[in-house]
């Protein structure tokens, strides 16, 4: 650990200072500060704020993963097929709706899940193969060379010990060294997060911390060993909103300071169009749109991606607000052909039939997995599609609850 | 981790009186359940039902228990309507053949002489009296203390829980304090004392005696739920509509704590089996000439190295209730709190 | 935290006096205790009744009467007890004093012991949840939940004090229980070490080895006619526990915990072989001298040989110390149960009383007598509180398993013993501790019924035989002792709730 950075790479502080709103933007209603953009009209500006360029070499690669668990009612099919790969301090977005399998294929990552999950495909870290890795080489590597940030900082923490204390304990169980060493060492990281009074936070214990003090101590713990992959697990859902932004951008400070890269798994689109270079957005357990983050928000190219985008409200918006009608399908009894398709306004008897690969598009580097992403490509605004007032085009399944 | 997990098996989510079913839960995070992962909406009362007939040692027991219930109304009859069983429990016979039993289980082919029932299955005891018909009788007088313990003391735990736990404030500290005085009490030892007093006004009012102590553990996991339900938004809710503190209670704060009540309920039913068949041993409880399980176990703990089946029928048949009525406590805990049940491997 | 537990002590005292009116009240109106002598025909009938209202105070109506009986009691704070007399004047301090060693010696033994099975065995079905260990372990916990005590108290001295000690005049182990045992100490050992199919046959086919060998070892050695646990055991027993306490405690990835359990082990070899005379002319006091300088000394070498990991090291010194000291103890114990056996004439376990009458023997024979008597109404006892406590532990531990922070703690990369015994078991003890206060009031009913059915001059019998009666003052002698020791095991359990967890002490 080098002298920890005192002031953000300048491109961040430049860039962030009349364009905060892009943090707050938030699937809720509450009133955002979002501009709608006049240009390509999409829900979302996107900010630049992501800081630091990401490296060419590789540092995490996922290949064809999938999970299930067995359950009563059947096999569910959690995570089916995801690919992606994570270069040296990129920040990579996973987007997606509670139980489309971004955590779990994270937990995947981290080797967390519970012994009944089915496990299938690569993941490589720096090319070794994790899942072919003794229990205790993947454990050396979990916390040491990929850490893990969680979404709920109150519970994720253990409330019997000092924030010091466990803090401490992930450098000691990594690195023989006599506790004080590590206590100093979880000292530095404290101030690192910007905890004021690192010194005498060590002996306090977790419910002695507010939630965002607590998130600071939790990226502390995942920063502590130096690792080179973060996951962040909805690392802002269990904030006060006048808190996440801060969270963010210390997030963002502390990776630059240990060089690291960043998983970053939420469902809020405002989070993952500040911060990452690029983003994934999982429906159903798969990936359906992998692109650069201003291809992904300004050119859509799966129906979903675009549905998502058009019910964001914005701050000039009077009308209702404009949900995709539906529910995502039951992960143990999909339905045949792309599973987004019942409540896909594009839908034609080919989506219903088979499930489109996900295959590049436009630019090489933007896939998406959609039969008709040609007719996005034509469209001037593609979130229209789900405004059947705006367009006349009446969707099957869209009705707004 | 746990979202997803909580999606799988269906936990219930949100609370019963407000929301409807398979809905999302009021508040919070979005509820996970309800977001698509449900295969078939289920009310949840079909789900504890769907797990609870799953739960193979509770359906089992309640077989058992059902046999030994009827077996033990009908063969001897019940208050003045006659049973099928030729014997009646207080009148005295000849011993014959020390009055060991007739009963015969092991077929022939294994050495034994065939399923016979005989003139007394379960032997007689030292006046002649016929043991099955005893039994019996001892066996009903267990069950109906027991049932009567658990209404009795499952209604006084919830009103006193229910009430300390929804005004809070005076009625709370009177309560709860009242609630200590009794818990300071060893169960057995208060039960013995009022029994000394009350036990020969029969099993009535024996039962009457064992609640009397019983409830308490429930009145303190009553208020528990009630303090914690009171605080959720859909109390809340109802409150700003202009409930009534009654309305409340039942129809927004009961429905929600059934499941911790039942569970209690059903074991409390156990409890008091032991309880009542510990009082009689001791000679707090049911008195002769009546009898019950416990004094008969009693009575002819000492004949046990002579005519040991004196001492195994009422004891098998006590161990055989309680058995069951727990398993059937615990199929219910897994059907209202599925928590530790979630994924099987 | 302080003025918690003040708080806590002021209600618990009012509590307390609150209830024992209630039982005053209840045991006055109970019945009459002159009812024997009204219907005796004894000539100075008359006089004995007059007497004996005199003697309790009987025209005197409940409530002044209880205030009585309770200006007595507060004399005990001044070191002048007076509980009032039983119905034949004999005073009811003195008949407590007897009743309480015997009765205090049972139940704390009960407790400790279902408390230490209950939570062990609660912790490793948490970890095999769905194993045939957790559903045969449910299933026998549920079933000692369901036992009625006296019922059980039957059963085990017919075949656990009376054939056992029968057996032991002609310990042959027969082929059949060999077998048995080790069929069951195999499964054992299979459902505790788990793994793949190839590791759960070897565990199987090992652990069966194990017992058999031992079975024939001891059938063969006569180890029953002359026991003892032998030199052999004794070194490999104490190294065992060294390697376990490392193991538990810190793991084997930073040897010099290792080295300084070893050392301690070697040390308690070394003493046990030097100092043997010393046990000798043991009494209780010098025993427990001897435990604390082991565990000073223990501590000692953990802190010198610990290095970097002094804490852990320290620990584990310290239950190596512990357990090789254990082992020594019981080694000296066995080898006095030979002359022992002479003195009762074979009646190992008793199934009646609480030590033998007008026996006299040295420290570890009058130890062996006690432990004798204990031992049959101790398991009646543990059974149905184990069945509690297993059930609590392990859904208590369940719970713990599946919460964010130990979900952290794997994340930090922590080994999985770390995980379970630092972050989930710490947790788990929480709400057991709270079971501990409830169950103690379970313990002493139980305790009445056991010391009825196994003839002990305890509290418990003093209660029954009082209150057939009914004779008031001994009642509340012992429900005075009974509630007081409900109330301060409370209190004890709320210090322990605030050591536990750090959000109470703060409160």
């Amino acid at each position: 650990m080098s002298t920890p950075p005192t002031q953000p790479p300048s491109d961040w502080n430049a860039e962030t200072a009349g364009d905060q709103g892009t943090l707050y933007g938030h699937d809720g209603p509450t009133p955002t500060v979002l501009e709608r953009d006049p240009e390509p009209s999409v829900g979302v500006h996107v900010g630049h704020l992501t800081a630091g360029s990401a490296g060419s070499a590789e540092v995490l690669s996922v290949e064809g993963l999938t999970v299930s668990f067995p359950t009563e009612d059947g096999l569910v099919q959690a995570v089916r097929g995801v690919s992606y790969t994570l270069h040296e301090r990129e920040v990579l977005g996973i987007v997606g709706e509670s139980g489309s399998g971004k955590s779990v294929s994270s937990m995947a990552v981290m080797g967390l899940l519970p012994r009944s999950a089915r496990v299938s495909g690569t993941i490589r870290y720096r090319g070794q193969d994790v899942l072919g890795m003794s229990r205790k080489q993947q454990r050396a590597l979990r916390g040491r060379k990929i850490a893990m940030i969680f979404q709920d900082p109150m519970t994720a923490m253990n409330p019997v010990y000092t924030v010091g204390f466990q803090l401490a304990e992930a450098v000691l169980s990594h690195e023989l060294m006599p506790r004080k060493a590590a206590m100093a060492r979880a000292e530095e990281m404290l101030a690192l997060v910007g905890i004021p009074q690192p010194k005498a936070r060590l002996d306090s214990y977790p419910h002695e911390f507010s939630g965002g003090m607590r998130q600071r101590a939790m990226i502390a713990m995942a920063v502590i060993n130096n690792p080179d992959v973060i996951i962040a697990d909805e690392p802002t859902t269990a904030l006060d909103v006048t808190v996440q932004a801060q969270i963010l951008e210390k997030l963002i400070e502390v990776k630059d300071a240990v060089n690291a890269a960043i998983v970053l798994i939420t469902h809020d689109l405002g989070v993952v169009a500040g911060m990452a270079h690029r983003t994934l957005v999982m429906y159903a357990g798969r990936p359906v749109e992998v692109g650069g983050t201003d291809d992904v928000f300004y050119r859509p190219r799966m129906p979903y991606t675009a549905g998502l985008l058009g019910s964001i409200p914005s701050a000039g918006d009077t009308g209702r607000l404009r949900p995709i009608g539906g529910a995502p399908p039951s992960l143990i009894a999909l339905p045949t052909g792309c599973p987004f398709s019942p409540r896909c306004p594009l839908v034609t008897d080919v989506c219903r039939q088979t499930e489109p690969p996900l295959a590049p598009t436009d630019a090489a580097d933007h896939l998406a997995a959609c039969h008709h992403w040609d007719r996005l490509a034509a469209a001037d605004d593609p979130t229209a599609f789900f405004r059947p007032e705006l367009t006349g085009l009446a969707s099957g399944a869209g009705e707004i609850r | 981790m746990t979202t997803e997990k909580d999606q799988i098996s269906g936990k219930p989510a949100g609370p019963v009186g407000s929301a409807p079913a398979g809905t999302p839960a009021p508040g919070g995070r979005p509820s996970e359940a309800a977001q698509g992962m449900a295969v078939v909406a289920r009310s949840q009362g079909q789900l504890v039902r769907r797990r609870f007939l799953r739960h193979r040692a509770a359906m089992a027991s309640i077989a058992v228990l059902f046999i030994v219930v009827v077996l033990a109304f009908s063969s001897i009859g019940f208050l003045g309507i006659p049973g099928w069983w030729k014997y009646s429990y207080d009148a005295a016979g000849t011993v014959v053949n020390r009055g060991a039993p007739t009963l015969s289980v092991v077929p022939t082919w294994l050495g034994g002489n065939g399923f016979s029932i005989g003139e007394h299955p379960f032997g007689q005891d030292d006046l002649g009296r016929d043991y099955f018909a005893l039994t019996m009788r001892g066996t009903q007088i267990s069950l109906l203390i027991a049932l009567v313990v658990g209404v009795v003391s499952t209604v006084v735990g919830t009103v006193i829980g229910a009430l300390s736990g929804y005004y809070r404030g005076m009625v709370e500290t009177v309560l709860m304090r009242f609630t200590d005085v009794i818990i300071t009490i060893p169960v057995l030892v208060i039960a013995a004392v009022l029994g000394q007093k009350y036990g020969n006004g029969g099993p009535f009012v024996l039962a009457l005696v064992v609640a009397a102590v019983t409830w308490t553990s429930l009145a303190r996991l009553v208020r528990g739920e009630f303090l914690s339900q009171r605080e959720k938004e859909f109390v809340e809710a109802a409150r700003a509509l202009g409930a009534k503190p009654r309305r409340i209670i039942f129809r927004h704060i009961l429905p929600n704590t059934v499941g911790v009540i039942t569970v209690a309920a059903t074991l409390s039913v156990a409890t008091a089996i032991l309880l009542e068949t510990a009082l009689s041993y001791l000679g707090f409880g049911v008195r002769a000439p009546d009898t019950s399980l416990g004094l008969l176990v009693s009575t002819y703990q000492n004949a046990f190295t002579t005519r040991p089946w004196l001492f195994w029928w009422p004891g098998l048949f006590i161990v055989a209730i309680a058995l069951c009525v727990n398993f059937i406590g615990d199929g219910l805990r897994d059907a209202f709190d599925p928590r530790q049940n979630r994924v099987r491997a | 935290m302080a003025t918690f537990i003040l708080r806590r002590l002021v209600v618990s005292f009012f509590v307390l006096l609150a209830a024992t009116f209630v039982v005053y009240v209840l045991v006055a109106n109970a019945g009459d205790p002159r009812t024997a002598l009204l219907e005796s025909t004894d000539p100075s009938r008359d006089a004995k009744i007059a007497a004996l209202t005199e003697n309790l105070d009987l025209d005197t109506p409940v409530v002044p009467r209880y205030f009585g009986w309770l200006g007595g009691v507060a004399q005990c704070f001044v070191g002048q007890c007076d509980l009032g007399t039983n119905i034949n004047g004999a005073p009811v301090t003195g008949l407590l004093s007897v009743a309480l060693g015997s009765t205090l010696r049972l139940v704390l033994f009960a407790t400790v012991m279902a408390i230490l099975f209950g939570v062990i065995v609660g912790i490793v079905t948490a970890l095999r949840q769905y194993s045939g260990l957790d559903y045969s372990t449910t299933f026998l916990a549920f079933l000692f939940f369901s036992l009625p005590a006296f019922w059980i108290a039957v059963l085990l001295k017919q075949f656990l004090a009376i054939k056992f000690n029968s057996w032991l005049s002609d310990p042959v182990i027969p082929l059949w229980l060999t077998i048995v045992l080790a069929a069951l100490g195999g499964l054992l050992a299979m459902a505790l070490i788990g793994g793949d199919r190839r590791q759960r046959m070897i565990s199987l086919v090992g652990g069966a080895a194990v017992v058999a060998a031992v079975c024939v070892y001891l059938d063969v050695s006569k180890w029953f006619a002359q026991p003892g646990i032998g030199p052999v055991v004794m070194i490999v027993g104490s190294l065992a526990a060294a390697v376990g306490a490392t193991a538990l405690l810190s793991g084997f990835r930073y040897r010099r915990v290792l080295i300084a359990t070893l050392i301690t082990a070697v040390v308690g070899i070394i003493c046990s072989f030097s100092l043997g005379w010393l046990l000798d002319i043991s009494t209780a006091g010098t025993i427990i001298i001897l435990a604390i300088v082991t565990l000073a000394v223990s501590g000692a070498i953990g802190a010198l040989v610990g290095g970097v990991l002094r804490s852990q090291a320290v620990k584990a010194c310290m239950i190596t110390g512990f357990l090789s000291g254990a082992l020594i103890f019981a080694d000296r114990l066995l080898q006095a149960v030979t002359g022992y056996s002479d003195k009762v004439r074979g009646i190992l376990i008793a199934t009646i009383g609480s030590n033998t009458p007008n026996f006299s023997g040295d420290f570890w024979e009058t130890t062996l007598d006690q432990l004798g008597h204990l031992l049959l109404p101790s398991i009646v006892i543990v059974l149905i509180s184990f069945a509690t406590y297993t059930r609590y532990t392990r859904s208590s531990m369940l719970e713990t398993m599946n919460q964010d922070y130990v979900r952290t703690a794997r994340a930090k990369g922590l080994t999985e013993r770390t995980v379970v015994v630092r972050h989930a078991f710490r947790n788990a003890m929480i709400p057991v501790t709270t079971l501990m206060a409830i169950d103690f009031g379970a313990v002493i009913g139980g305790a009445v019924i056991t010391e009825t059915v196994f003839g002990w001059q305890g509290m418990g019998r003093l209660f029954t035989d009082a209150l057939r009666i009914p004779d008031p003052n001994p009642v509340m002698g012992f429900f005075l002792v009974t509630g007081t020791a409900v109330v301060v095991f409370n209190m004890i359990v709320d210090i322990l709730y605030g050591v536990l967890d750090p959000r109470i002490r703060t409160a």
